[in-house]
């Protein structure tokens, strides 16, 4: 017992001595960082992944593919590191710097607050940071310098004309998003501005926790909105199960935004392949990897092409049948 | 590995801002203020829009702790006047900011890195110019919580300090002494609140960015620091090596070390501890654990200590 006090007493004094120490050379750290990469020794990517959560997996793991897809083989052209914040801001922080510290070639930063703690620790060294998962990087102010990626901005439009085929009478479309999420307050901004084309009007309810989100929904349907749409919103996605119990009793339809809220029960969505956008962030990423383009050769890329997936279980329980000519183009994806 | 320690330390200095905040209401006042997860992210949505908007990046700090300060006083006020429980005027206070600092931001903010912030503004470039970024941030960031703590360490000292004291000690002896119990708990709140806005402000400028969410769990972090710090010191203080120092008239003053220097040291340490979570290596979702297992191995050692000082 005694001696694990010294030990912590003299490594706390050591680390105390050693920061004093790195302030004087600290100058000296950019050019090792270089020598490093020429000794030849394999480039880290380090990813640092905002939290737990189906969507950002996949998105991660589309990454990997498609770094795979470029040509790219782990071990020989690159390491990665992955960490994941536990959707804490203070760790994400911590992550970034700690790839920093590792003299990271790349930095990835999976949803907005991973990819700005990535682009504030990437400044001294001016580290290449690739971001996923941002509905909107213009409004981050993630769209200039070091830093490109991929945007999961919705497929708003696609989503309006899929209800206006399923629900030709629907006149009201319910959203609850998060009002700390400017990703949401964009899409909601992206709703209220197409509806009208599809003769819809948008009953937008803002919360500030999930566990306001049922509250929302009871709202909602005291409105008597025909149908509600997700965003990509993780304080709501993350209570999609006592949202769909409380619409189901009501009988009206949800909308997914992307393949795992359908899978959960949730009648169709246009939405995003997060796997594929993934894999189109890891082509990026190789590029600059490579040295074959830097960051600002490269602007940020949304996917132009949305899926379509539908629950037949969720939408038989409602009573909705498909049109024929979406049905062909629809992947199934309900249990 | 150096350039890991610096920026853990780095985050460890300017957190210890926060830590000061919460060792005045709680360790001081005996006052468990909840108000620091709002007044947090105030001093950042502050910051981050006063330094868009070209303002001097250390004048955003004087307004992000003035705002801070206000916040608190509402707090007090909340508490004094109007008679409502401790931990819920904080949570009034808390629930009303969330509101107010999106009011303030908009939404979620970067600045970026053509704005001048603390660590690149023309002073500081032309005293430590030859620093790389993450030098300047460690020596601007121990600097400002330097002059900080030793500030609050001669605050402490005053007739003003040491009432505050004795209102967390005893209330009733400054009800005696004719003073207003009342406003000095006010005072302290204000104080503490704008020391937690001040670190929301630096924190901003380090990191060039403010969002919504940052002040989630700053209040427990700051409760842990404190606890980590006090026990640390009253470890070290029954140590032998303490002991040693006393006898020595040059070193005295080392061996009973300061509160303010315990939360400081609990900061840094706790932010260490995350670090050498994230470095195990282990499953990211293991990460809290061994954060948490980290403490406990930190306190059961300091506690150790103190139970061995009580039995001699």
């Amino acid at each position: 017992m005694k001696n694990l006090k010294k030990l912590l007493c003299g490594a706390l004094s050591l680390s105390m001595i050693l920061a004093l120490a790195a302030c004087g050379s600290g100058s000296t750290t950019e050019e090792s960082g270089d020598a490093q990469q020429a000794s030849g020794d394999v480039p880290v990517i380090g990813i640092c992944q905002y939290g737990q959560h189906g969507s950002l997996d996949n998105c991660r793991e589309g990454f990997l593919q498609g770094l795979e897809q470029a040509g790219l083989v782990e071990g020989t052209d690159y390491t990665i590191d992955y960490q994941n914040a536990s959707f804490d801001d203070n760790m994400a922080i911590q992550i970034a710097q700690a790839f920093s510290a590792e003299d990271a070639a790349l930095m990835v930063g999976i949803a907005t607050p991973a990819a700005t703690a990535c682009y504030a620790a990437a400044e001294d060294k001016d580290i290449p940071v690739i971001f996923t998962a941002i509905t909107d990087p213009v409004g981050a102010k993630l769209d200039s310098g070091n830093i490109t990626g991929t945007s999961d901005v919705l497929p708003v439009e696609g989503q309006l004309k899929l209800i206006r085929a399923l629900q030709p009478d629907a006149e009201t479309i319910g959203i609850i998003y998060t009002t700390s999420e400017s990703n949401s307050i964009y899409s909601v901004g992206v709703y209220e501005e197409l509806a009208a084309d599809y003769g819809f009007t948008i009953e937008a309810i803002g919360v500030t926790a999930q566990s306001e989100v049922t509250q929302a929904v009871d709202t909602l349907l005291a409105k008597n909105v025909d149908c509600l749409s997700n965003l990509t919103d993780n304080n709501v996605v993350g209570v999609l199960g006592s949202i769909l119990e409380k619409t189901n009793e009501a009988g009206i339809p949800v909308y997914g935004s992307e393949i795992e809220q359908v899978k959960l029960g949730c009648v169709a969505g246009a939405g995003l392949d997060y796997v594929q956008l993934g894999i189109q962030t890891g082509l990026m990423a190789a590029q600059v990897l490579t040295g074959e383009k830097t960051c600002q050769d490269l602007p940020y890329e949304i996917i132009e092409n949305y899926a379509l997936y539908v629950n037949s279980t969720a939408l038989a329980e409602l009573g909705l049948t498909l049109p024929d000519d979406l049905a062909e183009t629809a992947e199934e994806v309900g249990a | 590995m150096l350039d890991l320690i610096v920026s853990t330390l780095t985050q460890g200095f300017i957190y210890a801002l926060l830590s000061f905040g919460v060792y005045i209401t709680y360790s001081v006042l005996d006052f468990p203020d909840l108000s620091v997860d709002g007044t947090f992210p105030l001093g950042a949505a502050v910051t981050a829009v006063l330094l868009l908007k070209g303002m001097n990046p250390w004048l955003t700090l004087v307004c992000a702790a003035l705002a801070g300060a206000v916040a608190g006083l509402c707090t007090g006020l909340i508490h004094v006047k109007l008679g409502v429980r401790d931990l819920l005027a904080g949570i009034i206070t808390m629930t009303a900011l969330s509101s107010v600092n999106l009011l303030i931001a908009g939404s979620n903010l970067t600045v970026e890195r053509a704005v001048d912030t603390i660590f690149t503004s023309a002073p500081v470039m032309a005293v430590l110019g030859g620093l790389t970024l993450s030098g300047r941030k460690l020596v601007v960031s121990l600097v400002l919580v330097v002059v900080v703590k030793l500030v609050l360490d001669l605050y402490f000292r005053t007739k003003s300090g040491l009432l505050l004291r004795a209102v967390g000690d005893n209330g009733t002896l400054v009800t005696t002494l004719a003073q207003n119990k009342g406003n000095m708990k006010i005072l302290g709140v204000v104080l503490a609140n704008a020391l937690v806005a001040l670190c929301g402000g630096v924190l901003c400028q380090e990191q060039r960015s403010y969002s919504a969410v940052m002040g989630i769990g700053q209040v427990v972090f700051g409760l842990a620091t404190v606890i980590i710090g006090v026990s640390l010191i009253r470890f070290f203080v029954g140590s032998r090596a303490a002991q040693g120092m006393r006898k020595i008239p040059l070193l005295r003053f080392l061996a009973s070390p300061k509160g303010t220097t315990a939360v400081l040291l609990g900061s840094v340490l706790y932010k260490f501890c995350i670090q050498i979570a994230i470095n195990a290596g282990l499953p990211a979702n293991m990460l809290k654990f061994i954060t948490a297992v980290l403490f406990l191995l930190v306190l059961v050692i300091a506690g150790r200590r103190g139970e061995e000082i009580i039995h001699a």
